[in-house]
């Protein structure tokens, strides 16, 4: 008999890419509307901005880092599903909640703060460095998330 | 989740491109040690104004050029903002000027050329409203003040009926339609400027020797200060004035512009002041990332630094010292 655990470790991949991937979305639609304005009056600022945009762009790569790693470690790629117990399954969702949750909020704040340099770079283009430091900051806090996810996902006894 | 403000990216981001273009310190300090009108002009060429001055043959004309540039910013700055009916807040003041012009035109005679453009109604419109005494295009306060003046005048023939309701009218409906549409930086903005034009208003009237009734009637309602608090002082000294001040956001623009008011008997001092004062309020705003502050402050900066290239092209063609100028010229924004 089949048991409900590899469908709840799929739950867990699904939300660490989805969530965390609808935080860079909006992070990356905010600033980028931020620096088409700037752009519109300033094209000379383009790569400058594009590079502020990308910033919030990572949440989504880890979100995916962290999904892919449940789907091959529960043999949905690479090898046969394996039937893992509700227990078992549950684990994987847990492991799978830093990054989704982390990623939502801190793809949404890292945006916020990228498209506030957008305004800094406008004024003094020579700053852009610090700029990007101010969003970096925010990034700290998705990598700690993507470390606990990973952490707990090579932890789970497969046994 | 994301909230509401982000609207306000795509505008904010263009502001700030615009506001780096507005006029800096050191170009103003070059215009004013400037020897001539023609060398104002030539400081502008380098500047943001160089296209619209590339049209200008008489520089007498100037006044044309500045008009215009104003209602661009204006009208971009609406067009960009995701909520223009903040953005048309700004510009009503200019319908009250043009309603002002063509009243007394209508019923004083009095021929001018001084309509502006940048107000929210074409003036032909407002023209042929006052014409046919059909105010129905108007915001409501304003409406009503219209009628007013259109029953009321030909009975009292006060000239003063039309500023005075207008006036009130004007910012009873800025600080309601900032209230409905749930902006408290710009109904701060509308209060402390209520406030400024009440202190004006009452160093005038005091200075003209008129009573407390007359003051009552033309103080307008709206700001921080309370109308009692103001008409105590008509029976005082100036200097009083300046000392009931002293607790208030404005003991400062008191002390240095009614004393400057006092001794030299202009107010040029004191309305520098004022105008500064709100520059350094609306500042508050200006680094709010997703917001309308930064639109709202820039709209203001654009119009002072128009005020401030009329104040240089006037005092240079009327060749004031450039100390006199130097006196009048605001603080700039950025």
């Amino acid at each position: 008999m089949t048991e409900l655990g590899l469908e709840i470790a799929l739950l867990g991949a699904a939300l660490a890419v989805g969530l965390a991937g609808i935080g860079s979305a909006i992070g990356v639609g905010i600033v980028g509307q931020s620096a088409a304005g700037l752009v519109t009056e300033d094209p000379d600022k383009f790569g400058q901005t594009l590079l502020l945009q990308a910033l919030p762009g990572t949440q989504g790569i880890y979100g995916l880092l962290a999904g892919f790693i449940i789907m091959q470690q529960v043999g949905i790629i690479g090898g046969a599903p394996l039937n893992l117990t509700i227990a078992q399954g549950y684990a994987f969702f847990m492991a799978a909640l830093p990054i989704a949750i982390v990623g939502l909020v801190s793809g949404i704040y890292q945006g916020r703060v990228s498209a506030s340099a957008v305004g800094l770079v406008a004024k003094r283009p020579e700053e852009l460095g610090k700029g990007i430091v101010y969003a970096v900051m925010v990034e700290t806090y998705a990598v700690l998330a993507l470390l606990a996810s990973i952490m707990i996902l090579f932890g789970i006894d497969l046994g | 989740m994301p909230s509401d403000d982000t609207i306000y990216a795509y505008a904010v981001g263009r502001t700030r491109a615009l506001e780096k273009r507005l006029l800096e310190k050191s170009q103003i300090e070059r215009m004013i040690e400037a020897s001539s009108a023609e060398d104002v002009i030539k400081v502008l060429s380098e500047s943001d104004y160089a296209n619209a001055l590339a049209d200008l043959t008489d520089i007498y004309d100037f006044e044309k050029v500045l008009q215009s540039e104003l209602q661009k910013s204006l009208e971009l700055i609406k067009s960009i903002s995701p909520k223009p009916e903040l953005i048309a807040l700004m510009a009503l003041r200019y319908d009250v000027h043009n309603l002002k012009v063509i009243f007394k035109a209508k019923y004083l005679g009095i021929k001018s050329d001084l309509i502006v453009p940048a107000g929210t109604i074409a003036a032909p419109r407002l023209q042929s409203a006052v014409d046919e005494e059909d105010f129905r295009d108007l915001p409501d306060r304003l409406r009503k003040a219209c009628e007013m003046i259109t029953e009321g005048f030909p009975v009292s023939r006060d000239p003063q009926l039309i500023d005075i309701n207008l006036d009130q009218a004007l910012f009873e409906q800025l600080l309601h339609d900032a209230k409905r549409l749930n902006n408290a930086y710009m109904e701060g903005l509308f209060s402390r400027q209520v406030d400024l034009i009440n202190l004006k208003t009452l160093v005038r009237v005091k200075r003209m020797g008129l009573d407390r009734e007359f003051l009552k009637k033309a103080l307008i309602s709206g700001g921080f200060l309370a109308h009692d608090r103001l008409t105590v002082f008509i029976d005082e000294p100036l200097e009083s004035l300046i000392t009931g001040l002293s607790m208030s956001q404005y003991s400062e623009l008191a002390a240095e512009g009614i004393r400057d008011w006092i001794d030299k008997g202009t107010a040029s001092r004191l309305e520098k002041l004022a105008d500064d004062y709100i520059t350094g309020y609306l500042k508050k705003g200006k680094w709010s990332p997703f917001g309308v502050e930064p639109l709202i402050g820039y709209l203001w900066a654009k119009e002072i630094e128009i005020k401030n290239i009329r104040l240089l092209m006037v005092g240079k063609i009327n060749k004031l010292p450039s100390e006199a100028i130097r006196e009048r010229i605001r603080d700039v924004y950025i």
